[in-house]
């Protein structure tokens, strides 16, 4: 969390994600370049080492990218994979690193050498649009990249903050629109000429499977949603029994203005906060209550369930929801409070078979 | 919410609770050896081959006297040439990187002269990469009384293949076609660079030749909409020297198939 920005946070588990990133990456690259039957013979390869590179950064930035987005869904759908989600952004920023390697080895080979400026040549060189084959598909690759390195520049909590994050979560759906760039920009340049079938079918999977734990990761939302909170008379809304929300853990109610509430029991006392954590807006309810402070399942950042602050030094504070209980059942006031204002927690009966 | 009483819970920062470790540590390892294998996999059934074409460094600068042809763009007909450049070879010339030499050859058109340089080479295909200025390219001292050949005019074709740029064809780009190759071959083509037809079925025993708009002026526009793609079109074929030379009639050009 923040007390001043150091340009990252180290940790063993960053260091250990990192690790396994770099060795995925350098033996992609390593076995992609080397182990080939002309270069193990002895030959050159007769291709142009520049185009070699591009092909294997580029491949690699396409993988990587649908590494990423398969992360989200995957963690929906089984919340173990929760743990990939820390630390994604390294994961982002290394792909951004990657697929900028690509634009060099294509700008400084197919566009330098001429009279022209390389840059301009990129934006002149092909001015096809109107037609699918021949199209210039460069300009997708170079949307994705521009999206990838915003992204990647403001990954950094400071812009976090800066930005606020609901308009940071928002610039970073980004994201989505750079896959579809360079899903045409495959589609329309490299598959063109590629003979082999390897590669084209490898391509098509990876971005079904992409597509499709979306569209899986959506239905089991759907059907496994947050619950609706029902209104009930004075503006109150119903979120459950009591007795439903274990010790140390939440459950989660839809309010009517689409905000989301998370009632907490903490020693048998019920206080509810909002669900979505300062930080980036993680689901504070799919978390729990660790060393009496709630603890985000994204990143790890606590908050006092009381307050809807984060313990000092730190600074984060959430809205926090006046709570009723009325035989047994949970009742929210949908009018949240400023963030971090204090609420007396309230009493319940504790819950049967646990201590 | 599938949050069962026994799923592990992970803090970022804190040990890796012991039921999440295994999976972890088995999603690590999927993810490095997935990377692994499309490694090696796609990196092994890549096309590598890009056809034959190369600078022929190897042979070292070579050094040739001949006569300048100026079509829209250079020819050189080797008059006396050495072992590897022969006496009726004609090659296509070429300044270095994407630039074309029309601005030397002009002034030189049917005289005598003398070229040094890099040959680069796809089967019949020669082109000759000229040394910097004077060097590159100077009119020969003793004039003798040397002509442009007369060319043969071979008819009216229809052909089926590729419009591409002729450098990164001979070998400057391997491989130099495609639609990949499009806008460096465009960038070529802006430069100067003579556009070359790949035929799939050779004419009279090339399958190179040499394009120029129907009047015999540069490619026209309409070209480039169609660099790098497989199409069909029509026009005058005729044999300069030993190079076949294509006006293409821009209004024949279809997509094949
Ligand atoms: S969203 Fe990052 S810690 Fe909550």
């Amino acid at each position: 969390m923040s007390v001043k920005y150091v340009p990252v946070q180290w940790n063993r588990n960053k260091w250990m994600y990192d690790g396994f990133l770099l060795v995925g990456v350098g033996l992609f690259l390593g076995f992609f370049l080397h182990i080939r039957p002309d270069f193990l013979s002895g030959n050159d390869p007769r291709i142009n080492a520049q185009i070699l590179n591009a092909r294997a950064f580029g491949v690699c930035a396409f993988l990587m990218l649908s590494i990423i987005l398969s992360i989200g869904p995957l963690a929906r759908l089984d919340p173990r994979f929760s743990a990939l989600l820390y630390n994604r952004r390294h994961f982002g920023v290394m792909t951004a690193a990657v697929a900028l390697t690509h634009f060099g080895f294509i700008l400084n080979w197919y566009f330098a050498f001429s009279k022209s400026n390389k840059y301009e040549a990129l934006l002149f060189a092909n001015t096809n649009y109107g037609q699918i084959a021949g199209f210039p598909f460069e300009m997708f690759g170079l949307f994705a990249l521009i999206c990838l390195l915003i992204l990647s520049t403001t990954s950094h909590d400071f812009w976090l903050k800066f930005l606020t994050a609901p308009v940071w979560k928002r610039l970073h759906y980004l994201i989505y629109p750079a896959y579809a760039a360079v899903v045409a920009h495959v589609a329309l340049g490299m598959l063109q000429d590629a003979s082999g079938n390897v590669f084209p079918a490898l391509f098509v999977v990876a971005a079904l499977i992409v597509a499709g734990l979306h569209v899986a990761a959506f239905v089991h939302d759907r059907r496994h949603g947050d619950p609706v909170a029902e209104p009930v008379a004075e503006g109150w809304f119903r979120i459950c029994k009591a007795s439903d929300i274990r010790e140390g853990r939440a459950r989660i109610g839809l309010l009517p203005n689409g905000e989301r509430v998370a009632v907490f029991r903490q020693d048998d006392k019920l206080s509810a906060i909002s669900n979505a954590c300062a930080h980036q807006n993680g689901p504070l309810g799919e978390g729990r209550i660790v060393d009496c402070l709630v603890t985000c399942p994204w990143h790890g950042f606590n908050y006092d369930v009381r307050s809807g602050r984060s313990p000092a030094p730190f600074t984060e504070k959430i809205p926090t929801y006046n709570l009723k209980v009325h035989d047994a059942e949970v009742y929210v006031d949908p009018n949240a409070n400023e963030p971090g204002t204090y609420v007396e927690p309230v009493e319940v009966p504790p819950l049967e078979g646990e201590a | 919410m599938n949050d069962r009483e026994d799923t592990p819970f992970f803090i970022g920062y804190l040990q890796v609770p012991q039921k999440l470790r295994k999976l972890l540590l088995v999603t690590a390892l999927a993810l490095v050896g997935f990377l692994l294998g499309a490694g090696l996999l796609i990196g092994r059934t890549q096309d590598t081959d890009p056809g034959g074409g190369a600078f022929r460094f190897d042979y070292g600068q070579q050094t040739v006297s001949g006569v300048v042809e100026n079509l829209a763009y250079p020819l050189f007909h080797v008059t006396e040439g050495n072992d590897r450049l022969k006496p009726g070879q004609t090659l296509m010339l070429t300044g270095s990187g994407k630039d074309g030499v029309s601005n030397r050859t002009l002034p030189m058109v049917g005289k005598l002269a003398t070229a040094k340089g890099i040959v680069l080479e796809r089967g019949s295909l020669e082109m000759l990469q000229l040394a910097g200025g004077k060097r590159g390219l100077s009119e020969a001292e003793k004039q003798s009384s040397v002509s442009v050949p007369k060319p043969e005019d071979l008819g009216r074709w229809k052909l089926t293949g590729e419009i591409c740029d002729g450098k990164c064809l001979s070998g400057a780009m391997r491989p130099g076609r495609g639609l990949a190759h499009k806008a460096c071959a465009n960038l070529c083509l802006f430069g100067d660079i003579p556009p070359v037809f790949v035929s799939t079925k050779p004419v009279k025993g090339s399958e190179f030749l040499m394009v120029l708009g129907p009047d015999g002026g540069a490619l026209p526009k309409e070209a480039y909409d169609f660099i790098g793609q497989y199409i069909t079109l029509e026009g005058a074929v005729a044999r300069h020297g030993d190079m076949l030379v294509f006006k293409m009639d821009p209004e024949t050009i279809e997509l094949a198939s």
